[in-house]
């Protein structure tokens, strides 16, 4: 009887020992918005990023986070209307939420599902690409979320009255480290 | 006849200001800024997709999903500040007057270079001098006197607009700054300079002395001008054909 139970115990506790969890922390990023406007091509950038992921019974759930002021496009008047037209005082973090399975962990591409909180909005994008390089126990992903003006409700800033392009697309390049 | 160039300085000086001032008012009464601080929430609440406090991450699906504060930032970097908003929205408002202002006064004081040269007393020492004509010196004064009016109150927009504590210059906006150290001084001596030169040639004489420097200043001041638009809407990148 004793032996019976134990092996019941053990059948029941073995997929949970299977499925450990994967703790990831985000170690290095570049993230990149660009701007278009008929006179002047910007790119923003930001180091300043902060994440952590969680992988979890077959589901990798992803959070990274920076502060909107953290852009840096190399004109302070430049940052400092974003700042304005962004709302970024009133919402000074940029928050994306990422889910995407867990196999994917190991694939050249992983197809994730984003939230991202900017503005005061949130913008969901569908099965959007990020290339990945793993070296040891980290691992390169690079990608582009294709944001737009519109999606966040912004007010495209113009200049000679010819306003920026809607979109704003935002290279993204991580190194994250695996527990 | 100097006193009432003078009298239409002062008055050219004061109506582009009292107008300025007027759709800075009306701007201000229709920006967000000019709402109370606590009014964003409401307007939060209008799309679904709002969040319903300032910056708050959507809470997670699952206890499992990594939070916010996970990530090791305080509550002074995740939380709004509508004060700094409506400063910055203040700012925003004020520089799009200085630029449009400033545009503007490109064009009167690029007339003012191009009529200069009616209003200059031509001859050699030794030679009959040909004055230049009372309508041409008065147009040029006239012009004169409206670019410096409009330069003021481009200047008066770019002073008063508030600065926002923590933030370093660079970039173009430093050049374009740097450069108000010469049109700046530029635009206070060419008038004076103009109006010396205005009396010499009204009492027929050809311009002479200090007044003599009335061009070459107004063609520096000019210049200085000129660089500093150019240098805040550094880089330039022509792509009209791109659609938008």
């Amino acid at each position: 009887m004793r032996i019976l139970t134990l092996l019941a115990l053990a059948l029941v506790a073995s997929p949970a020992i299977s499925q450990k969890d994967v703790d990831w922390i985000l170690i290095q990023s570049t993230l990149t918005y660009h701007m278009s406007h008929p006179m002047h091509q910007v790119d923003g950038v930001s180091h300043a990023a902060r994440g952590k992921g969680i992988c979890h019974a077959g589901q990798c759930d992803f959070l990274i986070a920076a502060p909107v002021k953290s852009f840096d496009s190399g004109d302070t008047n430049r940052d400092l209307h974003m700042l304005e037209t962004t709302r970024g005082a009133q919402f000074p973090m940029v928050v994306v939420r990422a889910h995407f399975p867990e196999s994917e962990t190991t694939e050249s591409t992983i197809y994730a599902d984003l939230d991202v909180q900017f503005a005061g909005q949130t913008a969901h994008y569908s099965h959007v690409a990020f290339q990945r390089t793993g070296q040891g126990n980290q691992v390169h992903i690079a990608g582009t979320v294709p944001a737009t003006c519109s999606d966040f409700k912004i007010d495209r800033p113009s200049f000679l009255t010819v306003p920026i392009k809607n979109e704003i697309p935002i290279k993204v390049e991580m190194t994250w480290k695996s527990s | 006849m100097i006193r009432g160039l003078i009298r239409f300085l002062v008055t050219a000086a004061l109506l582009p200001l009292l107008v300025a001032t007027s759709l800075l008012a009306q701007n201000a009464d229709s920006s967000p800024s000019a709402q109370p601080p606590l009014d964003h929430a409401s307007a939060q609440q209008k799309g679904s997709q709002s969040s319903p406090l300032p910056n708050a991450p959507a809470p997670p699906a699952s206890s499992n999903e990594p939070s916010l504060s996970d990530l090791g930032f305080t509550t002074q970097q995740t939380q709004g500040d509508p004060k700094l908003q409506a400063t910055l929205d203040k700012r925003t408002t004020m520089l799009r007057i200085h630029q449009k202002v400033g545009l503007i006064t490109a064009i009167p004081m690029l007339a003012t270079l191009i009529t200069g040269p009616m209003a200059k007393a031509k001859g050699k020492n030794g030679q009959p001098i040909k004055e230049p004509t009372q309508a041409n010196l008065d147009f040029h004064a006239a012009l004169g006197g409206t670019t410096t009016a409009l330069y003021f109150t481009t200047a008066y927009f770019a002073i008063r607009a508030p600065r926002i504590p923590g933030s370093h210059k660079h970039g173009g906006t430093r050049v374009h700054e740097a450069l108000a150290f010469i049109h700046g001084p530029g635009m206070i001596l060419t008038p004076i300079l103009g109006i010396m030169a205005y009396k010499q040639e009204s009492a027929g004489e050809k311009v002479h002395g200090i007044a003599s420097a009335h061009g070459p200043v107004a063609v520096t001041t000019a210049a200085a001008y000129g660089a500093a638009i150019v240098a805040v809407s550094w880089p330039i990148h022509w792509k009209f054909w791109e659609k938008q």
